[in-house]
C-alpha cells in the first residue's frame, strides 16, 4: 500500500435548514462555487484536501438541501458516499429530534452494504450563540443519543471557532481508512475456448 | 503553377514564403477579396445547367449510359457558404471557439497552440508516410495541476471527464482529478436530477459550449468543448473514450461497481494516461473515428497476398486474429473462421499498442475487444519487427505464449524474404496517393495500373497543363477521402501544400467530420451529394451504395472542374484498388 497514495470520500452533510452547515463548510472549505446550485438541484458541491498519518485525503462534501422536493434525489446523491455527517443547532431541539429521521432516511436512499458500521459524524453547532445560554441540547443528551446509535463520533462546533470542524473530518478520515477494503485484485472472464466465445453482434449475416 | 485570378500576385508571393512560414498562407487568404467566388455563386444556376446539357463539355455527351456512375451536376445541392459565425462572448472563458479560422491565432486557443506549435517531428524513424501532425504532437496527460478555479483550464477547447455514478472523478484530460471533485460532483448530480425527472440529460449548450453526457452504467463520460464539432461527432468520441476503457477493463468492471457503490476505479487505470492522452489526439487527425474504417498501407498486390497468406496460416492454429500494421495502416488481416473484427476495435487496439511502452517490451498482455465481446479478456501478443511494423496475434488461450511467439518468428522470417519489410518501409516514406499525381483522363484505365507509375513531375511534358486557381492537384484539389462501404476501408490523400501545417489539416479534418454528419443527419438526410463553397475550402461530398467520396478543393475553384475532377480521382481509386485496398480473404461483418 502506497503511503502517498491519495483517497477520496465522499462525505453528506445532511440537517434541518438553518442549523448552520453551509457556514460550517464556508469555515472549513475553499469555496468555488457559488452558492446557488443547492436551490435548483438540491446540493453544494465542495471538495477540501487535507493530509492526515502521511495519506492525502480529497472529501468530495454534498451540502445538501433540506427541502422534501429533492428528497428523491437521495438515492442518486448519497451513492458511494464513504461518510454521513449530521448537523443540528444546539439552540434548537427540532433539529436535534430529527437527526434520526436524517440518519435513517439516509440508511434507506443510501443502503450501503453494512448500515450497522456505516461511519456517521454529528455535529453540535452554534455553541457559542448567546454565550451559550439559549442552548437546549446539552452535550450529555447528544452524546447519549449518538452512543446508543453505535458510537458515533460528536463534536462540538461554531462557526466563530472552526476547529473542531476539522477534528471531525480527521475523524472521518480515520474512520474511513479502518473501513478501507483489501485490495481485490481485478479478475474479469476470458474467453472460454470450449463455449466458442459468442461475439456480440446486432445485425449482419455470418456470410 | 500560375493561377490567373486578380489576386494572383498575393498568392505567390505566399508560395514563395510558403515554406518558411505556413501562417503567411492563412493571412494570404485573409487580403484575398471574395469578390470572385460572390461572381461565381450568382452564376451557378446558369453554369449548372449549361453543363447538364451538355453544351460545355462536349465528352459528356458520350457517356451518357455511364451517368450513373457519374456524378451528376443536376444531383448538386448547392449548400452555399457557409456563414461565418462571428465570435461571441458566452461569459465563459473559453467562449472564444473556433468560429472564423482565418484570422490570427485568439486567446482561447493558447492551451491548443501551445501543444501544436512545437514542430520538432519525432524522432522515431517516420517521415513524411504520417501526417505530419502526428509527428508534431507530445504524448501524456498535461497540465496536472490545474483545477476548476484555474484560468488556464477554463481556457480548455475540450475537456473530457470519466466518473462514476457516485460522482467521483475517475480521469480527466486536463486537471488533476481529485482537485476536480467538485465538478465531477456536479455533472453526476446533473445527470442524476433529469434522471429523476425521467428523462436522460444528452447534451447542454450554453454560448460556445457544448456539454455532451454519455451514461454507460456506472460510468459516466462527459465532453465540455468550445470547438463547434457536431454533437454526432463529439458522441461518438464519447463512445470511443468508452470503448478505449473497455478494451484496457472490460466491462465486468460494471459488476465492481454493482458490489460497491464506492468503488474507486482510478488504480486500475494506472498507467494509461497516454493511452486516452493519445486517443484524444486521434479525433483532430485520424478520419477513421468518424468514418468508422481503417485504411491500409499502400502495397503492391502481390506483396500484401504473400503477407495474407502467412497470417493466414497461423490463423488456421489457435489465433483468433492475425494482425500487421505499420503505425495505424494495416498491411494485412485475418481473422479465424468467422471472426470480424470491427474497425472501431482496430483503432482503439493500434491506438494502446502504439501509445503504451508496455508493448515494446513485454510480448503478451491481456485485452479486450469491446465489439468483438466486452466482457471477457482475450491475449493480444504483440511484436514489433521494425519502429513502426508490428505484428498483433491475439488468442483466447492464456498460456498460447510459446505458440504464438513461434508463429512470429515463422511470420518474420516470410515478410524477411519475400521483401515485404522493405516495401512496407519504403511505403511508409513515399508510398501514398498525392493530388498532384491524379492522373489525366487519357492515360489508360486497366488494371495493371500502379500508383507508382503515375508519379510524373509537374513540368513533365506528359503532364497537361491545366488551368486552376490556386495550388494543390488539378483543379485545385487539396485532398480528398474515399470510403468503400463494402470493404469497410479507405484511403485518404498525403498532405501537400497548402495542408502542411498541424493547424490546417485539423481544419480540414474538422470540416470533413461536419460535411459527414451533414449527409448523415437523420433529421434532414441521407444525402447524395454536397457542394459547399466558404472562405476557406470548395468541399464536396458524394455518397453512393458503394463508396463515399470526400474531397477539399481551393475555394476559388471551378464548380464544374472540381466534380470533374472528383469523378477523376474516384476513377483513379478504382484503377489502384488492389494496391490501396486490402481485398478481403476474410469476410468483415458484424
Amino acid at each position: 500500500m502506497a503511503s502517498r497514495r491519495r483517497m477520496l470520500l465522499k462525505v453528506i452533510i445532511l440537517g434541518d435548514s438553518g442549523v448552520g452547515k453551509t457556514s460550517l463548510m464556508n469555515q472549513y472549505v475553499n469555496r468555488k462555487f457559488s452558492n446557488q446550485y443547492k436551490a435548483t438541484i438540491g446540493a453544494d458541491f465542495l471538495t477540501k484536501e487535507f493530509q492526515f498519518e502521511d495519506r492525502l485525503f480529497t472529501l468530495q462534501i454534498w451540502d445538501t438541501a433540506g427541502q422534501e422536493r429533492f428528497q428523491s434525489l437521495g438515492v442518486a446523491f448519497y451513492r458511494g458516499a464513504d461518510c454521513c455527517v449530521l448537523v443540528h443547532d444546539v439552540n434548537v431541539m427540532k433539529s436535534f429530534d430529527n437527526l434520526n429521521n436524517w440518519r435513517e432516511e439516509f440508511l434507506i436512499q443510501a443502503s450501503p452494504s453494512d448500515p450497522e458500521n456505516f461511519p456517521f459524524v454529528v455535529l453540535g453547532n452554534k455553541v457559542d450563540v448567546d454565550g451559550g445560554n439559549s442552548r437546549v441540547v446539552s452535550e450529555k443528551k447528544a452524546k447519549a443519543w449518538c452512543a446508543s446509535k453505535g458510537n458515533i463520533p460528536y463534536f462540538e462546533t461554531s462557526a466563530k471557532e472552526g476547529f473542531n470542524v476539522e477534528a471531525a473530518f480527521e475523524c472521518i478520515a480515520k474512520n474511513a481508512l479502518k473501513n478501507e477494503p483489501e485490495e481485490e485484485i481485478y479478475l474479469p472472464e476470458t474467453i472460454d475456448v470450449a463455449g466458442g466465445g459468442r461475439p456480440q453482434r446486432s445485425t449482419g449475416c455470418e456470410c | 503553377m500560375s493561377s490567373d485570378s486578380s489576386p494572383s500576385s498575393s498568392i505567390s508571393d505566399g508560395l514563395a514564403d510558403l515554406n518558411s512560414d505556413p501562417q503567411l498562407v492563412d493571412k494570404r487568404f485573409d487580403l484575398l477579396s471574395l469578390n470572385e467566388p460572390t461572381e461565381l455563386e450568382r452564376n451557378h444556376p446558369g453554369n449548372g445547367n449549361e453543363i447538364a446539357d451538355g453544351s460545355l463539355s462536349p465528352e459528356r455527351n458520350n457517356n451518357v449510359a455511364e451517368d450513373e456512375d457519374r456524378l451528376r451536376v443536376g444531383d448538386q445541392r448547392i449548400s452555399g457558404e457557409e456563414g461565418l459565425s462571428s465570435p461571441s462572448s458566452s461569459g465563459y472563458a473559453g467562449g472564444r471557439g473556433s468560429s472564423s479560422v482565418t484570422g490570427p491565432s485568439r486567446i482561447g486557443e493558447t492551451g491548443e497552440i501551445d501543444d501544436n506549435e512545437i514542430q520538432k517531428l519525432r524522432n522515431d524513424g517516420s517521415l513524411g508516410g504520417i501526417t505530419g501532425s502526428y509527428a508534431s504532437w507530445v504524448p501524456g496527460k498535461r497540465h496536472v495541476d490545474e483545477d476548476d478555479a484555474s484560468i488556464s483550464w477554463g481556457k480548455r477547447k475540450k475537456h473530457f471527464f470519466i466518473l462514476s455514478n457516485s460522482g467521483k472523478p475517475i480521469y480527466s484530460r486536463y486537471g488533476d482529478e481529485h482537485k476536480l471533485a467538485g465538478f465531477t460532483e456536479t455533472l453526476q448530480a446533473i445527470i442524476s436530477f433529469v434522471e429523476n425527472g425521467g428523462d436522460h440529460v444528452k447534451l447542454v449548450k450554453a454560448g460556445n459550449h457544448q456539454v455532451v453526457f454519455l451514461v454507460k452504467g456506472p460510468i459516466y463520460i462527459v465532453c465540455i468543448s468550445c470547438t463547434e464539432e457536431p454533437l454526432e461527432s463529439l458522441k461518438g468520441q464519447l463512445e470511443f473514450i468508452y470503448g478505449q476503457l473497455i478494451l484496457i477493463l472490460t466491462k465486468s468492471i460494471n459488476r465492481c461497481f454493482e458490489k460497491n457503490p464506492k468503488f474507486d476505479m482510478t488504480p486500475l487505470l494506472g498507467g494509461t494516461d497516454v493511452i486516452f492522452s493519445s486517443l484524444f489526439h486521434l479525433f483532430s487527425w485520424n478520419p477513421a473515428t468518424f468514418l468508422h474504417a481503417y485504411t491500409c498501407l499502400p502495397l503492391a498486390y502481390a506483396s500484401r497476398q504473400a503477407a495474407g497468406a502467412i497470417l493466414q496460416d497461423v490463423a488456421n492454429f489457435g489465433v483468433l486474429f492475425a494482425i500487421l500494421m505499420c503505425k495505424h495502416k494495416v498491411i494485412s488481416l485475418v481473422g479465424a473462421q468467422k471472426a470480424s473484427l470491427h474497425p472501431d476495435d482496430m483503432l482503439l487496439l493500434s491506438n494502446f499498442v502504439l501509445s503504451s511502452e508496455s508493448f515494446r517490451t513485454s510480448e503478451s498482455l491481456p485485452i479486450c475487444l469491446p465489439r468483438y465481446n466486452p466482457m471477457a479478456f482475450l491475449y493480444a501478443y504483440v511484436h514489433f519487427l521494425d519502429v513502426n511494423t508490428y505484428l498483433m496475434l491475439l488468442t483466447t488461450s492464456s498460456d498460447a505464449f510459446y505458440h504464438l511467439k513461434e508463429c512470429r518468428i515463422r511470420i518474420e522470417v516470410v515478410l524477411l524474404n519475400s521483401n515485404v519489410l522493405s516495401e512496407v518501409q519504403r511505403s511508409m516514406i513515399d508510398g501514398g496517393m498525392r493530388v498532384v499525381d491524379l492522373p489525366v483522363d487519357s492515360l489508360p484505365r486497366s488494371g495493371s495500373s500502379h500508383l507508382g507509375k503515375q508519379r510524373l513531375t509537374s513540368d513533365s511534358p506528359e503532364m497537361p497543363r491545366e488551368s486552376f486557381v490556386g495550388i494543390g492537384g488539378p483543379a485545385g484539389l487539396w485532398h480528398f477521402i474515399y470510403r468503400s462501404i463494402y470493404l469497410d476501408q479507405y484511403v485518404s490523400s498525403e498532405f501537400s501544400p497548402p495542408l502542411n501545417s498541424l493547424r490546417q489539416q485539423k481544419r480540414l479534418y474538422r470540416a470533413y467530420q461536419r460535411l459527414y454528419a451533414s449527409m448523415h443527419d437523420k433529421g434532414i438526410g441521407p444525402h447524395k451529394t454536397q457542394f459547399r463553397r466558404d472562405e476557406n475550402y470548395v468541399l464536396l461530398c458524394w455518397v453512393t451504395q458503394d463508396f463515399e467520396f470526400y474531397a477539399a478543393f481551393d475555394p476559388l475553384a471551378d464548380k464544374a472542374l472540381a466534380i470533374k475532377t472528383c469523378n477523376r480521382v474516384c476513377q483513379w481509386v478504382k484503377d489502384v484498388e488492389n494496391e490501396i485496398f486490402l481485398q478481403g480473404a476474410s469476410p468483415f461483418s458484424w
